[in-house]
């Protein structure tokens, strides 16, 4: 790569990240006004158990919460370090950056002729996520969550989940300090949410350059060569989502681009994975879950995505 | 590290962050790399960015006087996690994007322009942009339909592997990273050798339907004047 393609690459990275940058703020001042409303989290812990209804009961906040795919980062771990139900939180973090009014409207806006995919959006999100908590609630807490979540985890669930030889203050230490259940001061307030303002963007950084530079070096022409192949266009466009890396409430206008020469398979891959996983997003998923958890997340939202491309290939074809 | 430390370094780090979604706000390089109905919300952003920055600069100094001073240690993973981030905004400040445009499109597909669009008019000839022309060839593809119209457009050169460059420009749904080029052909003048890539050149002359190396007709601007130009404030189109 000359310096032409440096200087790309760098405009490359920071288109990526101004775009995304608003948006990540809107999650943490969501995250912030949540802790500021509710401290201590207690309505997180009346969200439903059970695998199916906690994953989707998450699901569906993305609708009082929307926030796109880097936004929902500092929210979702607001659920798990306030004590919601681990599905619940992991269904949030998957399917709100679909199901929310903003991403649902500029689908209908980019697909208007096209309503099965408004309905296969949203339907293919949910699916997608409660095959990802199922999945990821297999693993125990503390091969999944970052050891920062689960300590703050730990202080705000009851005894009955989180023992005290668990909590980092157990019966051989201090007392547990009880649940904060008085709003924080505001000093409080901004010193958490600026810190973890920084810390998002400092991953968010890490994840557009990386972007970047794949745009830079892998001309698009080769992923879409394969347009027309039914299962190679699914595996294309799931490549191109994890790639190009844009927020999920612009990719449909993005999607419309080559909708023509790709299979609906295909397209429908491109808007389901990319909200879920994509370069920018690894490391902020790293923040919440542990590097063995965001793989076997990561391919597992790539073969369910795979199932339900080649399943509408065989519906539509 | 103390936290009135702590929070004076959060605030000068937020602030820096501010300072570069406003200036690119402001500088117009925000126009290089997103579309336009994105700017506001950038903009939004960068002043509630400036709002904490200049809260979190406040609480330092109350703390630094004592009024709430908790002299507890910062977490050092937070000061290493505030100066990455500080850098990488100064480094954003000091080095505006300057992307070639040949380069970027040279890597994206072409002539992916939505037939989705939906034309609802169309303006005189010499009214269309580039863009405009090739949408509405997108809809009427029928080059003889348009052989002799007058024609005024601008644009950057992209050159083509085994053709003569083509006048193009990039299109964008959402970033620079989603930007996509379209182009028409141009019969360069042949005294003279073809335009440097990236080059920016406002073109007039008129529409000839010729034969394409396939055979096929195809619509080439025949010039008659070729200027060089900067490139536009706003070279992103919708």
């Amino acid at each position: 790569m000359g310096s032409t393609g440096l200087r790309t690459a760098w405009a490359l990275f920071q288109g990526l990240l101004i775009e995304a940058l608003p948006f990540l703020l809107i999650g943490v001042l969501i995250s912030a006004i949540a802790r500021w409303l509710a401290p201590g989290g207690r309505w997180l812990r009346r969200l439903p158990q059970g695998p199916l209804l906690a994953p989707l009961s998450g699901a569906l906040l993305g609708f009082a919460l929307p926030a796109c795919e880097c936004g929902n980062v500092p929210v979702a771990r607001q659920m798990l370090v306030g004590g919601a139900p681990l599905g619940a939180a992991l269904g949030f973090l998957f399917a709100a950056p679909v199901l929310n009014p903003i991403v649902l409207a500029s689908t209908w806006a980019a697909f208007p002729n096209q309503p099965w995919l408004l309905l296969a959006r949203p339907l293919g999100a949910v699916l997608l996520t409660v095959a990802l908590a199922l999945l990821l609630g297999l693993l125990p807490e503390p091969l999944l969550l970052q050891a920062a979540v689960l300590a703050q985890r730990r202080q705000a669930l009851p005894l009955q989940q989180a023992s005290l030889l668990q909590r980092r203050d157990g019966v051989l230490g201090s007392a547990p300090p009880p649940a904060p259940s008085r709003r924080p001061e505001l000093a409080e307030l901004l010193r958490h949410g600026g810190q973890e303002f920084l810390q998002l963007a400092l991953l968010l950084v890490i994840g557009c350059a990386i972007a970047a530079l794949v745009q830079t070096l892998v001309p698009r022409q080769w992923l879409l060569a394969v347009g027309g192949a039914p299962t190679l266009s699914i595996v294309a466009l799931m490549v191109l989502a994890l790639v190009v890396s844009v927020c999920s409430s612009v990719d449909a206008f993005l999607a419309l681009s080559f909708a023509a020469q790709v299979t609906p398979g295909a397209l429908l891959a491109f808007l389901l994975l990319g909200p879920v996983i994509d370069l920018k997003l690894v490391g902020l998923l790293g923040l919440l879950l542990r590097p063995r958890a965001v793989l076997i997340a990561s391919v597992g939202a790539m073969l369910g995505v795979l199932l339900i491309g080649q399943w509408v290939n065989l519906w539509a074809l | 590290m103390g936290e009135p430390v702590g929070a004076l370094s959060r605030g000068l780090a937020l602030g820096l962050w501010a300072a570069v979604l406003l200036r690119s706000a402001g500088d117009g390089r925000l126009d290089l790399l997103l579309r336009a109905q994105y700017h506001p919300l950038v903009t939004l952003a960068g002043g509630l960015l400036a709002a904490l920055a200049a809260a979190q600069l406040l609480v330092a100094l109350r703390q630094h006087r004592g009024q709430q001073g908790r002299r507890a240690p910062a977490d050092p993973a937070h000061w290493r996690t505030t100066l990455a981030t500080a850098a990488v905004a100064l480094l954003v400040l000091a080095m505006p994007p300057d992307p070639s445009f040949a380069d970027l499109a040279t890597r994206r597909p072409q002539d992916l322009v939505a037939a989705e669009s939906g034309l609802s008019f169309v303006l005189p000839p010499l009214q269309r942009s580039l863009t405009d022309w090739v949408r509405l060839l997108r809809e009427q593809p029928d080059p003889r339909l348009y052989d002799g119209d007058a024609v005024r457009v601008s644009g950057f050169v992209l050159p083509v592997p085994g053709e003569p460059p083509r006048l193009a420009r990039l299109l964008v749904r959402c970033c620079i990273a989603d930007a996509a080029p379209v182009g028409l052909p141009v019969a360069w003048p042949a005294d003279r050798p073809w335009p440097a890539a990236d080059r920016w050149l406002a073109v007039e002359g008129v529409m000839r339907a010729v034969a394409g190396a396939d055979g096929q007709a195809e619509l080439v601007i025949v010039p008659t004047t070729i200027r060089a130009i900067p490139r536009p404030a706003r070279p992103l189109e919708p």
